[in-house]
């Protein structure tokens, strides 16, 4: 067997004519697949899914509490997603590093920006799957709402449901943005639940904070759709929270010595 | 081919890596042959783009590693077999390596035949020894049907019948053309596989050149029932010798002008007859590898 396992070695311009560079969408699919064939990415992607169901049975069935229209079931769902969602997005750019297959994938394709991109194209696509699933999962909810004999509150407008994916995709590259800066999933995971939570502490001492750093107030005019008069405090708050981080991040990854 | 020159690299004020200049010819296994932390592991790096050098160069095919265009198509790597998910199967993870080379599927189901891991293809990498890791990264450094391979330590992990394969698998690709350079700290491993030698010792290369040439002895040994009269007999001829081991002589002979021929001739023409005339057993590469070693023995390598 052993005569036979090797053709002879091709010449050098032989093979250069047959490895052209490795086509973008390739990345992206391989990205994809390494993020979700595992059954701990699985079992997470059941968790986000679970929990959002869970959020909106809330209204359902406490309808006294809870604003019965159908933006404010949507912005229901929004909550339930991005309660794990930051995480998932977190492992997407973190578990490379954890399991040190970055070593591998970074010697497959040693432009590291073109995998770094690869991974943000699919935290994009996550970030939309997640938003449609938690338009489906509304839709559920407000179903169910009817069928019980309620009468809801028509206010979906276009600008209510634009503030709900950009909500989902922000809170997903508020986790790439940890991800890529910290390079460690326990850490990166530990940060985006404590570092909100740090800040929303300090808003309250704050306004300062509070309108412009504090992803719970800025991120939620977002989800609300209430732009009027808080564009820059929003897009101070979405660089602070994404821009610089993923910015720093990327270089960080581009720049560090894989030992 | 693979060729670096200067190589060096310092973490912090440590320097790791000293001016470590290699090549490597299609054809040759070169053996880089070191004491854990010695600088091997980040050599290798170095050329793979993985560590940035502060000084010194490294290419593949006479290119930079970080300008292939699909590097896995030109050199296969087995940098660190624990370095892969736990949780996807051996053929999953040799079909992403697969379609990143843009080979064919049915080459992950030939590979995984090659290296023996068949029937245990569908388990998860984590339940894997490191035997059957390694066997699984020899598979992904061979994915893209590359002319040149870089292993380090490949045979951690494998049992003697895996190290046997192994020899036999890098030396048909060898014959084949491709280009192989492997590191270990087993100066035996390295005798048995490569050709070529390079040895590294606190960063810097200390011995090069082919194996045989390297691993031959550089002293004779000369033997007579009457010393004195071989001590003379050297002495008139001008012949330099140390006493030693007991009753015997040992010539250096590494300058060429002195061989056998030459010792048996003057023994001759003194009548003094010679019980004993050969290659002194010890070698100056093996001295210098143990006396090497010796220091760093009980460290286990951290990747470095």
């Amino acid at each position: 067997m052993t005569t036979s396992m090797f053709s002879r070695i091709p010449d050098i311009d032989a093979a250069q004519s047959t490895a052209g560079p490795i086509p973008f969408v390739r990345l992206v699919r391989v990205e994809w697949a390494k993020a979700t064939d595992t059954r701990s990415a699985r079992w997470l992607l059941a968790l986000v899914a679970l929990s959002t169901i869970a959020m909106m049975l809330v209204p359902v069935v406490a309808p006294t509490t809870f604003e019965q229209t159908d933006a404010s079931y949507l912005r229901v769902a929004a909550l339930g997603l991005t309660i794990l969602l930051p995480v998932v997005a977190i492992l997407l750019l973190t578990g490379e590093w954890s399991q040190r297959s970055i070593m591998i994938t970074f010697t497959q394709e040693p432009r590291r920006i073109r995998v770094v991109n690869a991974k943000l194209a699919v935290s994009m696509v996550l970030g939309a799957g997640a938003a449609v699933f938690g338009g489906a999962v509304a839709a559920a909810g407000i179903g169910l709402a009817a069928a019980s004999g309620r009468t809801l509150g028509a206010n979906l407008t276009v600008g209510a449901i634009a503030g709900y994916v950009l909500f989902v995709i922000l809170n997903v590259f508020g986790g790439v943005a940890l991800g890529a800066l910290l390079q460690n999933s326990a850490a990166a995971v530990a940060a985006s639940f404590a570092l909100p939570a740090a800040f929303a502490l300090l808003g309250a001492a704050s306004p300062l904070v509070s309108d412009w750093i504090d992803m719970s107030s800025t991120w939620n005019w977002v989800l609300e759709n209430d732009w009027a008069g808080h564009v820059p405090q929003i897009a101070f708050s979405v660089a602070f929270w994404v821009a610089i981080p993923l910015a720093a991040g990327v270089v960080r990854t581009i720049r560090r010595d894989i030992g | 081919m693979i060729t670096t020159t200067a190589l060096t690299k310092s973490y912090d004020t440590t320097p790791a890596v000293r001016d470590v200049s290699l090549h490597c010819e299609p054809g040759t296994i070169t053996g880089f042959l070191g004491a854990n932390g010695a600088g091997k592991s980040t050599t290798l790096k170095m050329i793979v783009g993985l560590v940035r050098p502060d000084r010194g160069t490294a290419t593949i095919d006479g290119r930079p590693f970080v300008e292939l265009p699909n590097p896995t198509r030109v050199v296969g790597l087995l940098l660190d077999a624990s370095a892969m998910h736990p949780g996807r199967s051996g053929r999953a993870t040799l079909t992403i390596a697969a379609r990143m080379a843009g080979v064919q599927p049915k080459r992950v189901e030939h590979l995984l035949d090659l290296v023996g891991l068949a029937d245990a293809a569908d388990k998860r990498v984590g339940s894997y020894s490191l035997g059957m890791r390694q066997r699984l990264g020899v598979a992904q450094a061979l994915v893209g049907e590359p002319r040149a391979l870089i292993l380090d330590e490949p045979a951690n992990g494998l049992d003697p019948e895996g190290i046997a394969w192994m020899r036999t698998l890098l030396r048909d690709f060898a014959d084949h053309g491709g280009t192989v350079l492997l590191s270990s700290h087993l100066l035996h491993e390295v005798q048995a596989t490569a050709d070529h030698l390079v040895v590294i010792s606190g960063g810097a290369v200390v011995a090069a050149g082919r194996l045989d040439d390297l691993l031959a002895s550089s002293t004779i040994l000369v033997r007579s029932p009457d010393p004195a009269a071989l001590a003379a007999a050297l002495g008139s001829a001008g012949i330099d010798y140390t006493a030693g081991p007991g009753d015997a002589f040992t010539v250096d002979v590494s300058e060429g002008r002195v061989t056998a021929e030459v010792l048996a001739g003057v023994a001759r023409d003194h009548q003094v007859l010679l019980t004993e005339l050969r290659q002194s057993e010890t070698n100056g590469l093996e001295q210098l590898f143990f006396s090497l070693t010796a220091a760093a023995a009980p460290t286990q390598e951290v990747a470095a």
